[in-house]
């Protein structure tokens, strides 16, 4: 069976590089899930969650920002490359980590409404990534997947 | 005994040196590890983001955005990327005479164009000065580790005058690392982002003067699989224009951040070393002087000697 070549790199580390059956991104105009043989293409990628499967199991991950290229290599395979300004594997999400980015994300949001910020860009890009973090990680806690 | 003093006092200064410059070459070393991680964990998004930029400039057609747009050179914005303190070596000589031999090889090219330096980093503005060009903007209080909030302004400084039109060509001069022993000064286009006319541009121009450094990425692969790598028929999601508007910038903004931040690991690694290269050769000299002292202080103990039993005998002389 086609595999399509998944590579989930940030700024600071190569988070994911690996062949998976199919991915489902969270772009900004909507989910779209991609199968092997699909057509390039390139978006932007919104907060949410990034759902790989690979041999019938769920891989997720939180990612805040960014945007994807799909296009295949020169040995034809279907290579996604999904260049986020966050990402992290929902199992590093830890119970820990959760409650640092509620604390996080109130503290910030403290912080946007007592002021108008010349970084308010800045907060707002914090915000949405402590808020996502949460978001996702409220999600699968009940789901079962492949750390 | 005047001449052992004065080696005494010459060996305590180098002394003194030694541990300056060992101390120097430990605080490069931390830094340089700091910077080097930086450098080499941002390096794969970087080269990656690079990658898809040049493939949306070769594949998709009619692209409005200015970065994409090739225009006539008129005006040309040169980067130099140096550090603001010395004592590391060669590295601002290497990176500064590299941009200098290529504006002199660029206005051979352009003769009619106009050249204006952005420069990040003292040394660079001091040269630049010196040869009276024209210094569009110049940075100063970049930190050590730099962020990516601190190249903000620049970034955001080349993309505007560029989507402007002040500049036809935006062009970084920086200092790439290899290793901790070895760094690369290089030329390297950033606006228009079009790498096929890149490349004949800087080779026109390498051929002129073979010594530059260009920076061709994996170029010779490219060279190899282009005839039978296809056209990719890229689908956009949403507007194609915002959209690579909005992609462009960014990538732009991650390759100045990259270029910052193997300039940074560069200078800590040149550093480091020539502040090791220092301490070896302050123990070098210290073990010269202190063979010169210890003979110079033989000798007078000879001479003293020599002078105490010569006098014995012609006091034995007179006796007898």
């Amino acid at each position: 069976m086609k595999k399509i070549k998944l590579k989930v790199i940030t700024p600071e580390r190569l988070v994911l590089e690996e062949m998976v059956d199919q991915v489902s991104l969270p772009t900004t105009m909507g989910e779209i899930t991609i199968l092997p043989d699909h057509i390039p293409l390139i978006a932007n990628l919104a907060s949410g969650d990034i759902v790989a499967v690979s041999a019938g199991e769920h891989v997720p991950m939180a990612v805040a920002g960014g945007f994807i290229e799909v296009k295949k290599d020169e040995n034809g395979i279907t290579t996604v490359a999904v260049l986020a300004d966050f990402a992290e594997h929902v199992s590093e999400l830890s119970e820990e980590a959760i409650e640092k980015a509620k604390a996080r994300a109130a503290e910030l949001q403290k912080k946007m409404e007592n002021k108008e910020d010349v970084d308010f860009e800045h907060f707002a890009a914090e915000l949405e990534r402590s808020l996502n973090r949460v978001r996702v990680a409220d999600k699968w806690r009940t789901r079962k997947y492949r750390k | 005994m005047t001449g052992t003093n004065e080696i005494k006092r010459r060996i305590k200064s180098v002394g003194n040196i030694r541990k300056i410059t060992k101390a120097m070459q430990m605080v490069a070393a931390a830094k340089m590890k700091r910077a080097v991680a930086s450098a080499l964990s941002s390096r794969l998004y970087a080269e990656y983001s690079w990658d898809i930029l040049s493939s949306i400039s070769r594949n998709v057609e009619n692209i409005e955005h200015p970065l994409f747009v090739e225009r006539e050179t008129k005006r040309v914005l040169l980067v130099v990327i140096t550090s603001n303190r010395g004592l590391c070596g060669a590295y601002n000589t290497q990176v500064s005479k590299q941009a200098v031999r290529f504006l002199e090889s660029i206005r051979r090219k352009f003769p009619s164009a106009e050249f204006e330096i952005l420069t990040a980093g003292k040394k660079g503005e001091r040269l630049f000065r010196r040869m009276s060009e024209k210094i569009a903007a110049s940075f100063l209080n970049l930190p050590d580790n730099v962020s990516l909030r601190d190249i903000l302004p620049i970034s955001r400084l080349i993309a505007e005058e560029y989507e402007k039109g002040t500049y036809d060509r935006a062009i970084v001069a920086y200092t790439d690392f290899v290793s901790s022993l070895v760094q690369r000064p290089l030329i390297k286009q950033i606006a228009p982002i079009s790498k096929r006319e890149l490349k004949e541009f800087l080779r026109t121009i390498g051929e002129e003067k073979n010594k530059i450094e260009l920076q061709n990425g994996n170029g010779d692969q490219e060279e190899k699989g282009r005839p039978f790598a296809p056209k990719i028929d890229y689908l956009f999601e949403g507007e194609q224009n915002a959209l690579i508007g909005s992609l462009a910038e960014k990538l732009l903004r991650m390759q100045i951040y990259q270029m910052f931040l193997e300039s940074r690991a560069s200078e800590q690694s040149a550093r480091m070393l020539a502040m090791k290269n220092a301490t070896e050769a302050a123990g070098e000299m210290i073990e010269d002087f202190s063979l010169v002292f210890n003979k110079a202080r033989q000798a007078g103990i000879t001479r003293e000697i020599s002078e105490i039993s010569a006098g014995m005998v012609s006091v034995n002389n007179l006796q007898g």
